[in-house]
């Protein structure tokens, strides 16, 4: 098969970069770390007006009704850049929950959070049973939570939260104390089952495609270094030790690629393998990404582990999302559990 | 009202250039992308069209190779029409040359109002939109930091060495725009896919009704006889401040004539 993006996909991404490049500087990023949020509202408002937050959202919602592969280098284009806001969460995992399950109340739920999600106007986090504390719960305007083999959708009001620490300054997770009710019942049973597996999922890819993001911008900052940074009299970048660092990096970098994006092409279209590919994505994703942190670490030396350098800003993400939705040893058992279990062991 | 956007394609400045050895000039192979200092004129001709009103904002370019990339940039942010003149007969014109291309594609589209860059960022010449308006037969005011239209008259702040000058004169005029005349858009996803199928007009140097030998090259009374290498950047001055440093950097700033 001949896989490759389309002129619309590209322009996506270019306008998406313009947009970042212009108003999520590192300095933007400590910015919003450091603030109340963790993210801008206001860069919210440019990310809903663009339309990157409506993407995954139906036409008759207001959205434009695409899928994960017109997604996938938005995700991307957020690990390069840094973005705080959850782009992730929201067009990746939340929506295409509300969207699909069913039971009663679905249409007026849609009716309620999808317009108000492509408009910039509701955030929405995601949290499962195993997660000790959901992601952006704070700033969420709707949870969908996981309790019991069943999925709620919870307004914030009617949770307590208890905010935890995080390495990446933007995540702000905390632990969320909710009552299941008859009406904030999305899915149970089968239902709930299928809605949690395709989660489980789209997160993998989505977070593996943040992920090759990351790992990209680790890589162009510490080339960048290499060749300013002179030591015994040449830039470092001129010694090969360092060289094969940064080409390791590139090569797991560029492996990774191809791998999420085919995870997404196969969500997007129901392929049977879709959750081996997916734990491939994130698993390839993941090493990337902790791999280029570590080399970036390496080549940068003792500045590498201060505050004061930006790099840290990636290192800290690649290092939250590499664990987040399942970590690369996990994603690696799933991939080898379908392997061997469809040959029967 | 009509408004017509004067739009080059150039080639992205962010990627390594080179010149013709043979004329000196640009080589222009490749995707070109719109020209920054364009959107600016975009921005100002959709926030003054009344487009739910009728109004209509078409852009018009000359470019090699049927090249449309910088077009859609533009038509995504919400232009509702493009006319594009391509025409190998068109290689090598000057300023003067793309104004007379330029000006029979501009007729067509009937302008109230005509917006142009103060310059280009690949040319720089900064004379094209002054010899359109003198082709034709329209008033011009450059360097307009703020554009307002109204009963048939636009208005506009034109930017001066000591501030600004307000200029009125009677439509159909040109102004040309200077950079942060007004903040850009960024073309939203709605936006660029409907560029697709908004209406973009090719036409020839022929379609215009115009003789090869008037234009291109041929042309052409503009030749690039010399290239040389800008300048080493000086090394700066250094002042000790001995309680008086503010008097240089008032002077510095003076000779800049900056304040």
């Amino acid at each position: 098969m001949h896989f490759a993006f389309d002129e619309n996909q590209l322009e996506f991404r270019s306008q998406l970069r313009a947009l970042t490049d212009k108003s999520c500087t590192p300095a933007d990023i400590r910015e919003a770390w450091a603030s109340e949020r963790g993210w801008s509202p206001s860069r919210w408002a440019a990310l809903a007006e663009m339309g990157v937050l409506g993407l995954t959202v139906p036409e008759n919602y207001d959205g434009l009704g695409l899928g994960l592969v017109d997604l996938v280098l938005l995700l991307e284009e957020a690990g390069r850049s840094g973005l705080p806001e959850p782009l992730l969460e929201t067009t990746a995992l939340a929506v295409p929950v509300l969207r699909d399950a069913g039971g009663a109340g679905a249409e007026q739920r849609r009716a309620r959070w999808l317009g108000a999600i492509a408009a910039g106007d509701a955030v929405v986090a995601v949290g499962t049973a195993s997660m000790p504390a959901v992601p952006g719960a704070g700033r969420a305007d709707l949870l969908l939570l996981e309790r019991g083999g069943e999925l709620h959708a919870v307004e914030a009001a009617a949770t307590r939260q208890t905010a935890r620490r995080s390495l990446d300054g933007s995540r702000r997770p905390a632990e969320v104390a909710w009552e299941p009710a008859p009406a904030t019942l999305l899915a149970s049973g089968g239902d709930a089952v299928g809605v949690l597996a395709s989660l489980a999922d789209r997160a993998a890819m989505g977070t593996g495609a943040v992920l090759l993001g990351v790992a990209d911008r680790l890589i162009t900052m510490t080339a960048a270094y290499a060749v300013e940074r002179v030591q015994f009299g040449r830039p470092i970048g001129s010694f090969q030790a360092v060289k094969h660092h940064l080409a390791n990096a590139l090569i797991r970098l560029e492996f990774a690629r191809p791998a999420v994006y085919r995870s997404a092409w196969s969500l997007d279209h129901g392929d049977p393998e879709a959750s081996r590919h997916a734990s491939m994505a994130k698993a390839l994703a993941a090493d990337a990404a902790t791999g280029a942190a570590r080399m970036a670490l390496q080549v940068h030396g003792a500045i590498g582990y201060t505050e004061e350098h930006d790099v840290q800003l990636w290192m800290k993400r690649a290092w939250s999302l590499a664990a987040a939705w399942g970590d690369a040893p996990t994603h690696r058992a799933r991939v080898l559990e379908r392997i061997l279990g469809a040959g029967g062991h | 009202m009509n408004v017509v956007v004067c739009v080059k394609q150039i080639p992205d400045p962010a990627a390594p250039q080179a010149l013709d050895p043979e004329t000196r000039t640009l080589i222009r192979q490749g995707k070109l992308i719109l020209d920054d200092s364009d959107a600016y004129g975009v921005e100002m001709g959709l926030q003054l069209a009344n487009q739910a009103g009728g109004d209509v904002v078409t852009l018009v370019s000359m470019a090699p190779n049927g090249e449309t990339s910088g077009l859609r940039t533009a038509l995504a942010m919400g232009a509702d029409k493009a006319i594009l003149v391509s025409d190998d007969a068109l290689r090598g014109s000057d300023a003067l040359s793309t104004a007379k291309v330029l000006a029979k594609a501009i007729e067509r589209a009937e302008p109230d109002l005509i917006i142009a860059a103060t310059e280009s960022t690949d040319g720089y010449t900064g004379t094209f939109p002054v010899q359109l308006a003198e082709l034709l037969g329209l008033p011009s005011i450059t360097f307009a930091k703020k554009v307002t239209v109204g009963d048939g008259t636009v208005v506009v702040d034109r930017q001066t060495e000591a501030g600004y000058d307000e200029v009125e004169c009677p439509l159909p005029a040109l102004v040309t725009v200077t950079a942060g005349v007004v903040e850009p858009r960024y073309p939203s996803f709605k936006g660029i896919m409907a560029a697709k199928s908004k209406p973009l007009e090719q036409l020839t140097v022929a379609d215009l009704g115009l003789d090869a030998s008037q234009v291109g090259a041929a042309g052409s009374r503009q030749e690039v006889t010399d290239v040389s290498a800008a300048d080493e950047r000086k090394a700066g001055e250094i002042v000790q401040d001995e309680g008086d440093g503010y008097e240089y950097v008032v002077r510095f700033l003076e000779q800049l004539k900056l304040i």
